[in-house]
């Protein structure tokens, strides 16, 4: 996966490219806008990071540059603003999500990987990491052929973990996949339904699947 | 802000402004105009009634030298002399109102006159006289102006008989009276002009005099500056119509004082709040640094940095939802919802949180509100959030919907917490103000809660109140207006409630 990331802010820029690279992304990075179109127009990404404040031409100039041009390359813009407006007119110009400064790398990860996502992706009617099986038509949870008795958030809560298994998802993704809690809510209650699911989930086996990543979130997979 | 933009803010309008007279010439005015009104008024009317009284005179005492002769032309037709004597001397020698008398026979020819009468009023000069045959109504005589002459003529029966008519015709000369009512017009003008002249300068003094406590008040409030907001002007016995602008301007000060002090209040607290994690932060990198460390020592101060780094971005992004919140240009997101599943959405959140302390949580009564879901939801979820960790096991928090007589919704979430102080009451909608030790932090709370709650409920117009007793537990009670535009509901009474 290739993926082109035009941003000016040279800390930024560098954890950017460290951590994307880390996550086995092929990253180029640009510094100045026309240097960002120009590589966004001639190169072939599956996915653009894009600043809206650059130097040059800004963010939304080569979104739009980029659109014209008939490149539908997905599009992820991060922005310092929070207004309403500046959200509206990316989505408008065909961005594809955006995220606000500061954000989680976690969360810039989950995003990314769900713009990349896209497209025909039909959701498995059971799915299995190890010896744990979903049963998303049933809502049944099993593990080594034992049943799961778990609440229907604990089953979301555990789906979600797995669907999107060896991806770190943060304690504001769940509360927000999971309970539909858009805002910045306590936190300290994932944990403790993290917690309560884990006593469910591996508790009683020797192959723990759920762990905690400190400082970021909690990850599903198989050590 | 630069200078200028300060200093037009201040004086708005002092470069330019629309075109509007001042109150003292707009007083002035008004006086000269209502005294110029009143005197002519006046003076017309006198003259009007001047005018008419001379005329009734006149006529009056030309019906009653008409009544004499045709008395004497009736009685005694014969006695020349007393027809001669009233007619050449009596009417020679009246003064000051001088008139003229001749009598002509039923040929016209003329048998009496007034000395003098012919060269200047030959008979022909006079109206043609109606007949007065019988009916004596001497003010319907026909008469004719001529000049300063009154000429009035009537025919007359002579005898009992009254077979032959002679014709009186009476002229009177009216210079003198003429005279006296063009004197009155002439004075009038300068009258007039004189009056108005006193009553500008008069309206001057009075206007001025009456803007004296006016241009007093504004030399206090240029006083007032930012640094001086405790000053007050209605120390002063105003006039009662300046008392309650007085009063006003001090209310206003007031409030404006009270924001002053809660902003510097909340510079100082929001300084307080960065600094804390921004000194974790540098400390830890510092020790880190300070020699070598294991990686999972390392491993600890980056992860610890990560939750620093955490609660600054929240504490930003409460800042700035309160910020947006705050601007006027803000609008709100309206829809029915139904304020039940809300609250079961965000007790499900809660539960298992709640579970692991052993605290029960319930949800009563049913409602619908209009208003942002999220932003209800939200406004619960820091509640309900706040309520557990105050709440010791065994607790209990209840979330419940009543509806109110007056349309609105009231949605109260109490505990059987540990309760808040009094003192701290009237504050702890503060943003980072903290009721309990201010420098303990309470795991996942960065101080802006029960702002954020205060400020949803602003947005929806509505009001929200505390109630609290030491060790016994905390209620506050959300109070949505009735459906339809929101308006900020008035002040309730509400006993020991701090209503925020």
């Amino acid at each position: 996966m290739r993926i082109l990331v035009v941003e000016d802010e040279p800390k930024t820029a560098t954890y950017l490219h460290k951590g994307l690279s880390e996550n086995g992304f092929v990253v180029d990075t640009a510094r100045r806008g026309e240097d960002g179109l120009h590589l966004a127009l001639t190169a072939s990404y599956d996915a653009i990071i894009l600043d809206v404040a650059l130097p040059g031409c800004d963010g939304w100039t080569i979104l739009a540059a980029l659109r014209q041009a008939g490149k539908l390359t997905p599009v992820l813009f991060l922005t310092a603003r929070d207004a309403v407006a500046d959200r509206v007119k990316g989505l408008e110009l065909g961005a594809d999500d955006y995220l606000v400064k500061p954000f989680a790398f976690t969360e810039l990860l989950a995003r990314l990987r769900s713009i990349l996502r896209r497209g025909p992706a039909r959701q498995p009617e059971i799915l299995r990491v190890a010896d744990l099986e979903l049963d998303f038509i049933r809502h049944r949870a099993t593990r080594g052929g034992q049943r799961l008795e778990l609440t229907p958030k604990e089953f979301a809560l555990l789906a979600l973990l797995a669907r999107r298994q060896g991806e770190v998802l943060s304690r504001t993704l769940i509360a927000e996949q999971v309970w539909d809690m858009h805002f910045d809510s306590d936190t300290n209650v994932v944990d403790v339904a993290v917690r309560r699911l884990r006593r469910k989930v591996d508790d009683p086996f020797a192959r723990k699947l759920i762990h905690t990543i400190r400082g970021s979130g909690y990850v599903l997979e198989e050590r | 802000m630069s200078l200028k933009n300060v200093e037009t803010g201040a004086f708005p309008g002092a470069v330019a402004r629309p075109r509007t007279w001042s109150i003292t010439r707009r007083l002035t005015l008004l006086y000269v105009v209502s005294t110029a009104v009143l005197l002519l008024a006046a003076g017309g009317f006198l003259y009007e009634t001047l005018q008419r009284n001379l005329e009734h005179t006149r006529r009056g005492l030309l019906a009653g030298k008409l009544e004499v002769l045709r008395l004497l032309l009736r009685e005694h037709p014969r006695q020349a002399e007393a027809l001669a004597n009233e007619v050449e001397h009596e009417a020679s020698a009246s003064q000051p109102l001088k008139y003229y008398i001749r009598l002509l026979d039923e040929h016209g020819r003329a048998v009496l006159e007034t000395p003098g009468m012919s060269p200047r009023l030959p008979p022909g000069l006079f109206p043609a006289p109606r007949s007065a045959l019988g009916e004596a109504r001497p003010e319907a005589e026909t008469g004719r102006r001529r000049g300063a002459l009154l000429l009035v003529s009537a025919r007359l029966p002579v005898g009992k008989a009254g077979q032959t008519e002679w014709t009186v015709q009476m002229a009177m000369d009216t210079a003198l009276g003429d005279a006296l009512l063009e004197n009155y017009r002439k004075k009038l003008l300068p009258v007039l002009g004189l009056g108005l002249v006193f009553a500008a300068t008069a309206g001057v003094w009075v206007a001025r005099q009456g803007m004296a406590p006016l241009a007093e008040i504004t030399r206090m409030a240029r006083h007032i500056s930012a640094s001086r907001l405790h000053d007050r002007i209605a120390t002063k016995p105003w006039p009662a119509e300046l008392a309650e602008l007085a009063a006003a301007f001090d209310a206003m000060l007031t409030r404006l004082e009270d924001s002053f002090t809660r902003l510097s209040g909340f510079s100082a607290d929001l300084a307080h709040a960065l600094r804390t994690p921004i000194h974790n932060l540098r400390g830890e990198a510092e020790v880190a640094l300070a020699r070598g460390r294991t990686p999972e020592e390392y491993q600890h101060v980056l992860v610890s940095t990560l939750e620093e780094c955490d609660r600054l971005a929240r504490m930003i992004d409460g800042l700035l939802f309160l910020a947006r919140a705050d601007d006027p240009k803000t609008a709100l997101t309206r829809v029915r919802f139904d304020a039940r599943q809300e609250l079961e959405v965000v007790r499900e959140f809660y539960e298992a949180l709640a579970s692991e302390q052993g605290v029960r949580v319930t949800c009563e009564g049913q409602a619908s509100l209009v208003g942002d879901p999220m932003l209800f939801r939200r406004a619960i979820s820091n509640l309900l959030g706040n309520a557990l960790r105050h709440t010791p096991p065994g607790g209990q928090v209840r979330l419940r919907l009543q509806a109110r007589g007056d349309r609105a919704v009231e949605v109260v979430v109490s505990d059987t917490g540990c309760g808040i102080a009094p003192e701290h009451l009237p504050r702890i909608f503060d943003r980072f103000y903290r009721a309990s030790d201010p420098h303990s932090r309470i795991p996942g709370g960065i101080g802006l809660g029960l702002a954020i709650v205060q400020s949803i409920m602003r947005l929806h117009g509505g009001t929200v109140l505390v109630q609290s007793v030491l060790g016994q537990g905390t209620t506050f009670t959300l109070c949505f207006p009735g459906a339809g535009p929101a308006a900020p509901a008035g002040p309730t009474a509400a006993g020991p409630m701090t209503k925020m």
